[in-house]
């Protein structure tokens, strides 16, 4: 016969799950390492840790002449290049007063919308193909595809376009082309209208989309979260409404917000300013403004006067904003870029906590978990009812005892 | 927003923070720069706070500029106040070879990657800020110097 002791005390020792999403992450396409606390399967706080890939691009522009910086900040971002030089351009353009021709202007504003309408189109696939889906991620870029021809029609590069310049833009329209881009805005459209049934329509979409991510517009706007996500919460904030910078103006288009809050809300935006954004390419290849856009390159100011602006751009993520200032030298004394992403991804960890790891859209392959203990454990002393914490250091040390 | 409603818009503005102002311009196109004392950072926000909302307003980005031959440090707060279409920067200054101030973190979550950003390139304490940390953006060989990259000596 086995001598039965009595139990007097039941140890808990809560355990966290540690997972490193990143910095090479199938899921993640930026340099960045979301360290996740999962307590079972739900998150309980996330770390995000950056510096993967600081190129010092501030101090660059800082070393380099007014003029180069337009290629330097076109190299920010691959995907919305434009935006970054168009707005590097305007707060430069403010600088010495110069005011670009209304072609021109109009001219812009239809490459930061291509830009717009392939960066929209390239999350929405992304989405998908985190979800499974990866057939309908091919398909949706092989659909991105026309846009990037269109665009490299209107600037002549797929991608990398440097379109803007101080007065102007680097190359002009004709009729021929014009023509070639309104076709190809004819079949994207259908496309969109396609993909948009999809997402609506699809069981296993919504299941994974609908209700997860929720962010509440006071946390929105408190955790300074800026674009589609702020737009998502109902949140009216757009920089084309409220900056009316270039044609923005003079060219129609709504602000799309919708109430849901959650990744399914987010899709939705994007797919509403994907029509708005062809719709408005329309109206900019039919109502092109005659007269010159390109300005003679030899002929642009050489001195600049000491002074500062701040411009601001609606990228495809959101608010981007450029601090430019001039001590009246041939380089700008400071360059401030502040991107999207930057408050969207560093300010936005809160909005995991509570969910699943596998809601977590990034976390989708393969990772490597490692357990780790949390530094405490919680002594529950069954004759009194007590509770109370101890570390592991002392807990380890009543086995010694 | 053109013309009159855009001045009636910064004159109340100018108005609600008339008590911490030490100076007041326009910085293109038609921000309004608003100077304030460092110390006063954290009232000039709270009362922003209560007069536009906490879902009028939100803190786009920090801006910190290095001025080696002034000695000084300048921070700029570049604030969109979006329920009145309008943006205004506060600008502080701080001495270079202490700059410190207090952070925002409590009042303004959003100050969280201005105020990491601006440690981590310029070397500006925001007290109070727990998550300061070298190496958030810039290289380990470098931060382990004690250099600041974006100061105008740093030598990068």
């Amino acid at each position: 016969m086995f001598n039965m002791v009595e139990a007097t005390q039941v140890i808990k020792i809560p355990l966290t799950l540690e997972i490193p999403v990143g910095p090479q992450h199938p899921a993640l396409h930026e340099p960045l390492l979301l360290k996740l606390y999962a307590d079972g399967e739900e998150i309980v706080k996330v770390d995000v840790i950056t510096g993967y890939n600081h190129r010092g691009i501030e101090k660059l522009a800082e070393k380099n002449s007014f003029f180069r910086d337009i290629f330097i900040v076109g190299r920010v971002c691959g995907i919305c290049n434009t935006v970054h030089a168009n707005c590097y351009v305007r707060a430069v353009e403010q600088i010495l007063d110069v005011t670009p021709p209304q072609r021109a202007k109009y001219l812009r504003v239809l490459a930061m919308e291509l830009e717009r309408i392939h960066s929209h189109l390239l999350i929405l696939a992304v989405t998908a193909e985190i979800v499974g889906y990866d057939t309908l991620f091919m398909y949706m870029m092989k659909d991105r595809e026309y846009v990037m021809k269109a665009k490299e029609i209107l600037t002549g590069a797929r991608v990398m376009a440097d379109y803007m310049m101080v007065g102007g833009v680097r190359r002009d329209l004709d009729s021929v082309k014009v023509e070639r881009i309104l076709e190809i805005l004819n079949k994207v459209e259908e496309r969109v209208k396609h993909y948009l049934k999809v997402f609506q329509e699809d069981v296993t979409l919504n299941k994974r989309l609908v209700g997860v991510g929720v962010i509440k517009p006071s946390d929105v706007v408190s955790h300074s979260l800026v674009g589609p996500v702020a737009r998502a919460s109902g949140i009216k904030t757009d920089m084309r409404a409220q900056d009316r910078y270039d044609a923005y103006d003079e060219i129609p288009f709504n602000v799309v917000t919708d109430k849901g809050m959650d990744n399914y809300a987010r899709a939705m935006v994007r797919f509403g300013e994907l029509f708005e954004s062809i719709n408005m390419c329309r109206y900019i290849l039919t109502h092109l403004p005659q007269g010159e856009a390109v300005p003679d390159e030899r002929r642009l100011p050489r001195r600049f006067p000491a002074g500062e602006s701040y411009a601001t751009v609606e990228a495809p993520r959101g608010e981007l904003t450029y601090y430019v200032s001039s001590s009246g030298a041939d380089k700008p004394y400071r360059v401030k870029i502040r991107t999207p992403s930057l408050n969207n991804i560093v300010n936005s960890s809160f909005a995991y906590l509570n969910h699943y790891i596998a809601d977590v859209p990034i976390i989708f392959a393969s990772f490597d978990p490692c357990i780790s203990c949390m530094e405490r454990a919680t002594v529950i002393d069954l004759k009194s009812r007590s509770v109370r914490e101890v570390t592991l250091k002392d807990l380890s040390r009543w086995g010694l005892k | 927003m053109v013309g009159k409603e855009a001045r009636a818009v910064m004159e109340s503005l100018q108005e609600v923070l008339k008590d911490y102002a030490l100076s007041t311009y326009n910085m293109k196109p038609s921000r309004v720069v608003i100077e304030v004392k460092p110390e006063n950072v954290r009232e000039v926000f709270t009362k922003l706070v209560s007069v536009y909302g906490a879902e009028g307003l939100y803190l786009a980005t920090i801006v910190g500029t290095d001025f080696p031959d002034k000695n000084l440090i300048r921070v700029d707060y570049f604030v969109n106040v979006f329920s009145v279409n309008t943006y205004v920067v506060l600008r502080t200054y701080i001495p270079r070879d202490d700059p410190r101030i207090p952070s925002l973190l409590d009042i303004v979550p959003g100050a969280l990657a201005g105020e990491l950003e601006t440690y981590d390139l310029l070397g500006v304490v925001f007290e109070g800020n727990p998550y300061l940390r070298r190496s958030f953006f810039v290289p380990n060989d470098i931060s382990e110097k004690g250099i600041y990259p974006l100061r105008k000596d740093s030598g990068v």
